[in-house]
């Protein structure tokens, strides 16, 4: 129903707020819109929309004084009144030594990140799309996901004379397929609702339903697994959030403090933020106005790198890699468009080497338990297989594992040959491929 | 008083719909105000006002649900809100097996506020910063800490909902939490300290006197000491003993083991695909022992001054008090006016709340309580011959049908002999939902009891966070496995 206002409507939201009165002044403007469609018990339970504009505006003044504020508006009213709010909110804030000061003006890459038919897709093709993963489950297979479909603009705008603008689609889908006793899960997210293919994810996510019918139990302990992409991913999006930013790396609460350049892990693990990637979500520049760095991580097994933004790169006497969030942000800069790039095997010859092992589709609710340690826990969910002899014997019941992250990519022994875009319960998306492990710990077992 | 103009557009919205053909529509205007402050270190990282304001339209339209929700304020926004709801009702109708059965429930014509006595919003904001940098102060002059954090936040919810049938509620809900957290960073650990809880503090339906009350500063000395000393401290052993838990640590076991698992939605399966769905089924109501005799659980989102509380939840139905577990065993789901009928129950007990004008409401807990005992922590520490205390969540994790959990606190204390012993590091526990219930042999009484806010509770999609409260006092639990490691 919705489409893009375009960057001059929102330049004109924005040159309200730079009136305000200060000696510095950055508007960022968001305009989202979407539908999403969840289906459950094989039918449609939940359809909703939204549209939503944003303005937040940072206010500078005496060098050093900052204050924030925003509103859900463009209006010049309503967006004036939030610039006024945080000049006056900077005046009444002590300096803060480490601001950097506002961005200079920017030309950030170019990316084709949008589709007007997936922007403008009316709820009937997101239905449509749950009719067609209905249509192909075999029978005694229930299903539930979702279909989401939506656009997005990002204008920033500052007194410096900075002005960059972003528009983008995304289109992703979910489905789990359960039977009486096993479930199974496939996910994708795409930038065109046409690149996805229901029927592809449906039949992927009930074939591991039907070969998890009657699941075993087994023993918690130490084995060699087949990670899937989502799973993989859960590790590196922790990893992410506890070490690859520059501000846990500058307060050595980051695993990668003091070890830059120090082999971590395997030299078939290689890592990176890149969100000028053709096939990554993200947008081209952060929400300072930096134009987004690709940024080695993990080259190989050998921490490289983490990722900046102004406040953290002016503490360490280099230049911001595009990375901060949306001020204020005490978090500090985070990789958002993290990928582990694949190797050369593809996941069918990843369990046939497998002698004796598990195969884990994703894990669930997983967190942390030591963080600079990078130990976390989590439930293995929808998939869960013994492999025998180089081959998906037989479904297990669910498993908590406790392992050390990075420990667990130190140990990996082949990567997958495709990469997946996968989402964790806590964060945004990640691309990862599968990962042979050898040694992976599981505490305790469940009883499904 | 909801503003007159907002008034109109959620009236027209509810015309519209129904004359688009709407069998059934609620319109909810929502204006939330925030504020938040951050302080490391002494400095102040970020302060930040906003407002969201904005209209839903939910409808029933041919038997099945839709949405639509704008933040553009025009009377032409609203309108194609409406009628956009009804479209996307219209075409789900096709993948419902039959129509939706909604409850009935009398209209009410009401406005609720909750209890405030000092406007958070009109405390100066320099009074603000001076409470929260003089509480980083003194953590920084414990010698070892590396960083020092403070924190406010404050909400203020203004909402109008009107229905089809009739109800017109006005509801104004002031929220307020304030919390401190020191990190000590060693070698080869971090560990931190915060009080009065982790994850930015304590939340109530407050106003600044809930803050006030906190003494940030008269308690910020103590949790920095105890922050450098774990890093000398022994590691909490493995094994299995009796574990003792502090409120703001059994707030989350409870938001974790009972106030998901008895959301009725979940356990249709109406989540399934995400957040997962509950070891509980219908038929359990009345017979499943989910814990001892000394567990006895209440949702109550009456509680004055609770960050669960409500007057009424966002389909117009009164806030209440509903027994969920009696001497163990498992009374009643929380439900909305949906899911109660596909279970046999005549009505919804008041739960669904949506967390933004955009989104749609869903079954939330409310304040989920465990009912003070007759025991004491002091009493509870001196029967013990073994055992450990452990305080203030650090991490939690749970599977999706709310079974086998794993939870990690920020500090432990080893119980010997009937007393309090050394400090231990990296506390953690792992347990299943009902045999950890079922251990439970002591909770401590109501001078130890009160109740946490929890104002991160994640569900649904779009993901929504909610804001909801846990009223507990220690407990003991039996023969509990401890010190998991990887």
């Amino acid at each position: 129903m919705s489409a893009p206002l375009g960057p001059d409507r929102l330049a004109d939201a924005a040159a309200a707020a730079l009136s305000g009165g200060a000696d510095g002044l950055l508007a960022t403007i968001f305009h989202t819109w979407g539908g999403l469609t969840r289906f459950a018990d094989s039918q449609v339970h939940q359809n909703t929309w939204q549209e939503d504009v944003e303005t937040r505006v940072v206010a500078v003044v005496d060098d050093r004084r900052v204050g924030c504020a925003n509103t859900h508006s463009l209006g010049h009213d309503a967006v004036g009144r939030a610039a006024a709010d945080a000049v006056a909110i900077a005046r009444a804030a002590p300096p803060d030594p480490d601001f950097p000061g506002l961005a200079p003006p920017a030309t950030p890459a170019e990316k084709d990140a949008y589709d007007e038919a997936t922007a403008a897709a009316p709820p009937s093709e997101r239905t449509a799309a749950v009719a067609r993963v209905l249509a192909v489950l075999p029978p005694g297979i229930g299903a539930a996901g979702f279909v989401e479909t939506g656009g997005t603009e990002v204008l920033l705008a500052s007194t410096t004379g900075l002005r960059v603008y972003a528009r983008s689609t995304s289109a992703s889908m979910s489905v789990l397929a359960s039977a009486e006793d096993s479930s199974g899960f496939a996910e994708v997210a795409e930038r065109r609702l046409s690149d996805l293919d229901p029927e592809a994810l449906a039949g992927r996510a009930a074939r591991k339903a039907e070969l998890g019918r009657d699941p075993r139990p087994i023993e918690a302990g130490e084995y060699t697994v087949v990670l899937e992409p989502a799973a993989t991913a859960t590790l590196i999006q922790f990893l992410a959030f506890l070490g690859f930013g520059a501000k846990a790396y500058l307060e050595g609460r980051s695993f990668l403090s003091g070890r830059l350049g120090d082999t971590v892990c395997s030299d078939l693990v290689t890592i990176t933020d890149d969100a000028l990637a053709a096939d990554a979500l993200g947008l081209p520049f952060d929400f300072e106005g930096t134009p987004a760095r690709r940024v080695p991580i993990i080259e190989r097994g050998v921490a490289r790198d983490v990722v900046w933004d102004r406040t953290t790169a002016a503490k360490a006497g280099r230049s911001s890699t595009g990375h901060a969030l949306p001020p204020p942000n005490p978090e500090g800069p985070l990789p958002l468009n993290i990928r582990m790039e694949p190797g050369d095997t593809p996941v069918e010859q990843l369990i046939a080497s497998t002698a004796r092992g598990l195969l884990v589709t994703r894990f669930h609710y997983s967190n942390v338990v030591s963080e600079k340690e990078t130990v976390l826990t989590g439930m293995t969910r929808d998939g869960t297989f013994a492999i025998e002899d180089g081959r998906l014997a037989h479904g297990v019941r669910n498993l908590r594992y406790t392992q050390n992250a990075l420990a667990a990519l130190g140990a990996v022994e082949a990567v997958g040959d495709r990469t997946e875009i996968s989402t964790e319960l806590f964060f945004g998306g990640s691309r990862a491929p599968a990962l042979k492990i050898a040694r992976f710990n599981f505490s305790s077992a469940t009883t499904y | 008083m909801i503003d007159a103009s907002v008034r109109t557009l959620v009236e027209r919205a509810l015309e519209v719909a129904r004359s688009a053909g709407a069998t059934y529509v609620d319109a909810r205007s929502l204006a939330e105000e925030s504020e938040s402050i951050n302080v490391q270190d002494s400095q102040v990282k970020g302060i930040e006002r906003g407002v969201s304001a904005g209209i839903g339209v939910r409808v029933i339209a041919d038997g099945a649900w839709g949405f639509a929700g704008t933040a553009r304020p025009e009377p032409a926004s609203v309108e194609r809100a409406a009628r956009f709801a009804v479209e996307i009702a219209r075409s789900s109708r096709p993948l419902r097996r039959a129509p939706v059965r909604f409850a009935g429930e009398t209209p009410a014509v009401a406005s609720w506020a909750s209890p405030v006595q000092e406007d958070p919003f009109e405390v100066p904001l320099d009074a603000k910063i001076s409470l929260l940098v003089s509480a980083a102060d003194r953590m920084r002059e414990v010698g070892g800490i590396s960083i020092a954090e403070a924190s406010i936040d404050l909400w203020r919810r203004r909402s109008f909902l009107a229905t089809s049938e009739g109800a017109r509620i006005e509801q104004t809900i002031v929220q307020s939490g304030a919390g401190i957290r020191a990190v000590a960073v060693g070698e080869r650990e971090v560990q931190q300290r915060s009080y009065p809880a982790s994850f930015r503090g304590n939340f109530a339906c407050r106003g600044y006197e809930h803050i006030r009350a906190m003494d940030l500063a008269g308690n910020a000395a103590r949790t920095a000491e105890e922050a450098v000393a774990l890093l000398a401290a022994p590691e909490c052993p493995s094994g299995e003993t009796t574990l003792l838990l502090d409120p703001p640590q059994l707030a989350l076991q409870i938001h974790e083991s009972i106030g998901h698992p008895i959301e009725l939605d979940r356990v249709l399966g109406m989540e399934a695909a995400y957040a997962g769905t509950s070891f509980l089924a219908p038929a359990d109501r009345g017979r499943l022992r989910y814990g001892s005799e000394a567990v006895n659980v209440t949702a109550d989102a009456t509680i004055p001054g609770a960050l669960g509380s409500f007057g009424y939840d966002d389909e117009g139905v009164p806030a209440r008090r509903v027994e969920v577990i009696s001497e163990g065993i498992f009374r009643r789901f929380i439900s909305s006016r949906e899911t109660a009928p596909e279970i046999g129950e005549e009505g919804s007990n008041g739960t669904m709340r949506a967390d933004t004008w955009g989104h749609i409401p869903l079954i939330r807990m409310t304040n989920i309580n465990l009912e003070p005992g007759d025991s004491s922590l002091e009493r509870m520490i001196a029967e013990t011959d073994d055992g450990i205390l452990m305080s203030t969540n650090q991490s939690w994790s749970i599977d999706d049908h709310r079974v086998n959990f794993q939870f990690g606190c920020e500090i432990a204390w080893e119980i010997k002999r009937g007393k309090r012993g050394r400090m231990l590091r990296n506390p953690n526990y792992s347990g299943r939902t009902t045999e950890f219930w079922s251990s439970c042999d002591a909770v401590a009484g109501p001078d130890e009891w009160g109740v946490w806010g929890t104002p991160n509770c994640g569900k649904g999609q779009p993901g929504q966070t909610a804001r909801v409260a846990h009223g507990t006092s220690p407990a003991r639990f039996r023969g509990v496995r401890v010190g998991v490691r990887g």
